[in-house]
């Protein structure tokens, strides 16, 4: 057929493309723009004008051209679709083994990430390190078939896999129940209930399922792979989470619309709600912030690019969450799977190898826990934005850093290589608790200082040379008591945040042994807290 | 099965509060998937006064596929192909650009809409939107004649 373009402007008024600069004096004469959430939309979403800033942060933004590009590449997955519209069959073990998303079950079973490895072993060496990399430190995945909903089906079957994971059936009632308060939202936006309502029944009904299953003690999470092999309950809730994150985004267009090339209701109707679209970033986060928000889950990204770096590339959607109530999902171009954390890493911090690429400037402040909250926190706001590197310093936390970073304020002068300690977050946070429970006897002399007046006396060791030691300033200063020293900012260590742990093995540590300034660690112990 | 309970749940409001110039009735009562749809040319039209039957045909995956809409009736028309099957499928009807949540009223109204006004650039029948454009007249003197022998009340 020769038809080509769609003809959604036949019927409503025709909306011209909406004016950058208009938008942007909105979000100077806003700069309350803070979203009703407990985190703001990332880096993830910065728009258009500003993207090439979010390349400085950790993740590595796809421009533009490269996100058309994909979402070209994910389109392209369909016609797969059209010849395999049969149902999956039932024999999902025999198919599972295979990588292939445009062939396959809907959702496999779990697999081996080497799988993954494998298919790129003769791609992109980027490609091929990084699969290599990712296989370790997430050695199982599951693969979603590309036709279209494989990024909605990957969140929809993350959210109950995980919901089911909590092994928690009042847990469980409770999703129930706030999914039926949702429906409000899609009477909101003028959708009538009979012509939602089987969609919403289908994710009742897998929610059902999953309370029983928990309740009956099943051993896996197999019942939730045949439901979402079943084509229309799979469709269904899918559709579901698809109106859910319409509805949302229509009732707080002021949240997503800067981000859009194009008016919300139309991005709705042609990105968000057809069959077979595959999400983007926007939808994502919408979805998240919609749907996802109220079930407290974490959501991830690990992005497999060209970009440089060993490993693929992470990206929180969400704050951080308690271990095991992540979503994670593997992004590569055009196709959405999810991942799985080797197990014995959960009560673990981020893995060496999953460090994001830090500009080092962040180094100094934060380990990595805070260094994602401060991202998150971070209010989306122009002048902020226009400033590089500052998005994510939680020292600029505007009066009100997350809720797991209790970090004083402490003067931004970004040329002073004092900051305070990320002790403080580590000792506080229970994710990092066994990093104090490491740590030897001595750690007593990094009490968390309470504050640090942004007054406080001009440190005096020289920024550039480390030693001799005795440049260290003495015990009785009222300065920050942890200082970090500035041979943490080399960047062959960069890679071995959070930095106290090679500070407090250092002879450079004044409560090190070999330090010539050694210091007995009960050296004057009302002193140190005296401030 | 959840598609049966939103076709009849859509079937009871369509009879009981039909769109402007459309009737719908099930072509077989014991079959939600096949209806029989009478539809009025809308005014200002070339297709004014006369009455076509369209045969709106659901999926038994409905509604993540959308219906199918053909044309009982001969119709001159770009967005209609010009044979036995008088089918149309564009804009919303396209499966990759339908949305689960657009009801069918909805459907015959784009048909009814697309009546009034033809969508050339997006034409079956490449002939007859290339006249639609270029010859307007002679077009609409196609259509109106066509009317009247096929789409004649009765």
């Amino acid at each position: 057929m020769s038809l080509s373009k769609p003809p959604w402007n036949h019927f409503g008024p025709h909306h011209p493309f909406p004016d950058k600069q208009r938008f942007h004096s909105f979000y100077r004469d806003a700069p309350s723009f803070l979203p009703p959430l407990g985190f703001s939309i990332s880096a993830a979403l910065v728009p258009p004008v500003t993207s090439n800033m979010s390349n400085s942060a950790n993740m590595n933004a796809l421009s533009q051209d490269e996100m058309e590009r994909f979402q070209k590449l994910s389109n392209e997955f369909e016609p797969d679709v059209q010849v395999c519209d049969s149902p999956p069959s039932p024999s999902l073990a025999s198919q599972a083994r295979k990588a292939d998303p445009a062939k396959g079950p809907l959702v496999s079973t779990k697999q081996s990430s080497h799988n993954i490895a494998m298919e790129y072993a003769n791609a992109d060496p980027a490609f091929a390190r990084k699969t290599n990399a990712l296989a370790v430190t997430h050695p199982t995945v599951r693969i979603m078939k590309g036709d279209g909903n494989c990024g909605w089906r990957a969140v929809a079957f993350g959210y109950f896999e995980t919901l089911f994971s909590r092994l928690d059936p009042i847990r469980v009632r409770h999703e129930m129940a706030r999914f039926k308060s949702l429906n409000t939202m899609l009477s909101q936006v003028g959708l009538q209930e009979h012509l939602y309502e089987i969609f919403t029944d289908a994710t009742d009904e897998i929610l059902t399922q999953t309370h029983q299953a928990i309740q009956n003690g099943e051993p896996d999470e197999e019942f939730l792979v045949s439901a979402f092999n079943d084509e229309y309950s799979a469709n269904a809730v899918i559709t579901h989470f698809r109106l859910l994150t319409s509805a949302w985004m229509k009732l707080n267009p002021q949240r997503y619309q800067a981000y859009l090339t194009l008016p919300l209701d139309q991005y709705c109707a042609t990105r968000i709600e057809p069959v077979r679209t595959e999400i983007d970033e926007i939808g994502l986060q919408a979805l998240v912030d919609g749907v996802l928000e109220g079930a407290e889950f974490g959501v991830e990204i690990l992005y497999l690019d060209r970009s440089e770096g060993e490993n693929v590339t992470p990206h929180q959607l969400t704050p951080i969450r308690p271990p095991g109530a992540t979503i994670r999902l593997l992004y590569r171009p055009g196709h959405y799977d999810l991942l799985y954390r080797a197990e014995s890493t959960y009560q673990s911090p981020p893995p060496v190898n999953m460090t994001p690429m830090v500009n080092l400037q962040y180094d100094m402040t934060s380990n990595l826990a805070a260094w994602d909250q401060g991202a998150l926190n971070f209010d989306v706001n122009s002048q902020l934005m226009s400033i590089p590197n500052l998005m994510a310093d939680p020292g600029f936390g505007m009066g009100a850093p997350g809720p797991m970073s209790p970090m004083p304020s402490v003067s931004p002068t970004p040329t002073s290589p004092f900051r305070l300690s990320p002790s403080q977050e580590m000792y506080s946070s229970p994710m990092q608790s066994h990093v104090s429970s490491h740590a030897p006897s001595h750690a007593q002399s990094h009490a968390p200082v309470p504050s640090i007046p942004v007054s406080s006396p001009t440190p005096t060791i020289p920024s550039a040379a480390p030693p001799p030691m005795t440049s260290l300033p003495s015990r009785s200063s009222d300065g920050p008591q942890i200082r970090l020293n500035p041979l943490v900012m080399k960047p062959n260590l960069s890679y071995s945040l959070p930095v106290t742990t090679p500070f407090k093995n250092s002879p450079y540590n004044q409560a090190h042994f070999q330090n010539s300034d050694f210091q007995p660690i009960h050296y004057e112990p009302n002193d140190s807290r005296r401030s | 099965m959840g598609s049966q309970k939103r076709i009849a749940k859509e079937l009871s409001e369509l009879t009981a509060s039909p769109p402007d110039g459309i009737t719908v009735t099930l072509l077989d009562e014991a079959n939600l998937y096949e209806w029989k749809v009478l539809m009025e040319g809308p005014e200002g039209s070339p297709y004014q006064g006369g009455i076509f039957q369209i045969r709106l045909v659901l999926p038994t995956e409905y509604p993540f596929k959308p219906p199918t809409v053909s044309f009982a009736t001969k119709i001159y028309h770009p967005n209609v192909t010009n044979d036995d099957k008088g089918s149309m499928c564009l804009g919303m009807l396209r499966p990759d650009e339908w949305k689960p949540s657009s009801k069918i009223g909805a459907v015959l109204e784009f048909a009814r809409q697309l009546l009034a006004e033809p969508m050339p650039d997006d034409a079956i029948e490449g002939r007859i939107a290339e006249q639609y454009k270029n010859d307007n007249k002679r077009y609409d003197e196609i259509a109106r004649e066509w009317t009247r022998k096929h789409a004649n009340k009765t």
